[in-house]
């Protein structure tokens, strides 16, 4: 392993004629490093992993992958990654071992045993044709084809995408797995749930640019929380309307609800001063954070 | 085994049926064609008599005395290069646009593997295919002529189909090109079939105005000839193949520089 990021890209932009792909996606992923890539279709998650992998060429900007520039070094880039496709296919007819022993040839590798391990842990099937397998079947030999090998990267995009709910738990097991060994993982997904479970730092995409890059940790910290309180006499509740931060206060009886952010110091002083029959607070989801971004991005 | 080979197995491995699907019905078509020579040689001599001069050269009929010049007349002229030139395409197609369609691509580019080993490969599997193909017809021709007993002339018929490997190839090399532009197998197939009818119309046109004949360079075909009553033209086997090659080249260049889109 290097200690070297395993994606660096500076200013990253790739235009279709006319149209916005991604622009100026500058971010770092570490050796050792889960990082999510949350966006909604459009907002050019794919474009940017497809750049990564030289599949498509950037208009400007560069990416290097291990140190190694992404178009140049593009074939030595790929020996050290796996990756799962958006939406994997190897043909019909083609069977998942045929497309392991291709791929294991590719990659100059004598044994492909641990692809028959990858297939007994997440139950697949490599003897069927690809074309007689349900999405989600079909997807565990994308998994397996992206991880057999042990790479250095791996590069995923939407990779529980028609996996049940058991297979998904395996997944992201197998993830945390490969960050232990020093793997960085490198994961779109529109599965905000698992992002928040198994990612450390998240980038958010919107519109081509990405809006944000925090520790799953400092984004929920630094996010609004939901707030709700009992009164014993509901007289001072209005007066939390006042305070700094606090924002969405509805009313109902002796029960106040509101968002609060940043310093909370003035709303528990407020609060202090009555008889608090309850107090709930909760941090919000990574998916009302991203959403949040969202609606900022709107209204901007 | 190396990249080259792998992936030219798994190129093979694919096509597989099609070495059959398409070598059965054209060998037994050419069969058909050598066993029936002996009972219609009398009535075809003598239709082809009252043939115009133009149209004979056209189709390169000249005389129907033996099996060899009815052989030529009636599969080597038209429907075996044509069909060959057509099968050489839908094979670059389903390798290189058909993988982009059905993901494979990015899954064989997640490899350390180049993107011109990639074509390149795909290229030589096509040329192994049509030689499959073309020894298939070949056989089944020859057997057609041993049972009936037309009297076929081993070497001529092999000389015959063999010809038409450059010529299918130069189309696979155009299919490859095609791909540097499109990665929709339709599109790829489509474009360089219409190529093809299109130089076999305008050979045809140069050969029956001889005003026109100057356009005959635009086509491959003014270098395929009559193999089976002349023999291979070895400067103008080699001068197709390099072609072929070269063209297949240019498509691995512009096939490497091009998006490859999701």
């Amino acid at each position: 392993m290097t200690s070297q990021p395993a994606i660096e890209t500076e200013a990253l932009s790739k235009r279709y004629g006319r149209h916005r792909g991604i622009e100026d996606v500058t971010f770092a992923v570490q050796p050792g490093e889960v990082f999510g890539f949350l966006g909604p279709n459009g907002a050019g998650k794919t474009t940017t992993i497809r750049t990564l992998l030289d599949l498509i060429h950037p208009t400007s900007g560069s990416a290097r992958l291990f140190g190694l520039d992404s178009r140049r070094d593009s074939v030595a880039i790929r020996s050290r990654l796996g990756n799962l496709p958006g939406d994997f296919g190897f043909g019909r007819e083609a069977t998942g071992r045929r497309a392991v022993e291709l791929l294991g040839r590719l990659r100059g590798l004598d044994r492909t045993g641990r692809a028959e391990e990858l297939a007994k842990r997440f139950r697949a099937d490599l003897d069927r044709p690809l074309g007689q397998l349900s999405r989600g079947n079909r997807q565990k030999v994308g998994l397996i084809l992206a991880t057999f090998h042990r790479p250095e990267l791996l590069i995923l995009d939407e990779p529980t995408s028609g996996l049940d709910p058991l297979m998904q738990e395996e997944f992201l097991d197998l993830v945390a797995e490969e960050r232990d060994r020093g793997c960085a993982v490198f994961l779109s997904s529109h599965e905000l749930d698992e992002v928040q479970r198994v990612c450390d730092r998240v980038g958010i995409v919107r519109g081509g640019r990405l809006v944000a890059v925090e520790r799953i940790a400092d984004l929920l910290g630094k996010a609004r929380r939901r707030f709700a309180v009992e009164l014993a006499d509901p007289a001072g509740l209005e007066r939390l309307r006042s305070l700094d931060g606090v924002a969405d206060l509805e009313l109902a009886g002796n029960r106040a609800t509101f968002t609060a952010g940043g310093d909370l110091d003035a709303v528990v002083r407020e609060l202090a001063g009555h008889h608090v029959l309850d107090l709930e607070a909760t941090h919000p989801s990574l998916e009302e954070v991203f959403l949040g971004y969202y609606d900022e991005g709107e209204a901007a | 085994m190396t990249q080259a080979a792998a992936l030219l197995r798994t190129h093979l491995y694919d096509r597989r049926r099609s070495v059959w699907a398409w070598g059965i019905p054209l060998g037994l078509m050419s069969a058909f064609i050598v066993a029936i020579f002996p009972s219609v040689e009398d009535s075809i001599s003598k239709a082809v008599q009252g043939y115009p001069q133009g149209l004979k050269e056209a189709f390169g009929i000249g005389q129907l005395t033996n099996v060899e010049q009815y052989l030529q007349a009636e599969m080597l002229s038209l429907i075996v290069p044509l069909a060959l030139g057509y099968l050489a395409v839908r094979a670059i197609a389903s390798g290189l646009s058909g993988a982009a369609e059905t993901g494979r691509l990015d899954v064989l580019l997640s490899a350390p593997v180049s993107r011109r080993r990639l074509v390149l490969a795909g290229f030589l599997a096509t040329a192994v295919e049509l030689a499959a193909v073309l020894l298939v017809t070949g056989a089944l021709t020859g057997l057609g002529s041993i049972l009936a007993g037309a009297g076929l002339d081993a070497g001529d018929a092999a000389a015959g189909f063999a010809n038409v490997w450059p010529l299918a190839l130069l189309f696979a090399g155009l299919g490859v090109v095609a791909t540097g532009f499109s990665l929709r197998s339709s599109v790829v197939t489509g474009s360089v079939a219409g190529v093809l009818v299109g130089m076999y119309v305008v050979d045809l046109i140069g050969k029956l105005d001889p005003d026109l004949d100057g356009l005959r360079y635009l086509s491959v075909f003014k270098y395929y000839g009559n193999a089976i009553e002349d023999g291979i033209d070895p400067l103008a086997f080699a001068g197709v193949t390099a072609a072929a090659c070269l063209l297949a080249a240019l498509g691995a260049w512009l096939f490497e520089r091009r998006d490859l889109a999701a």
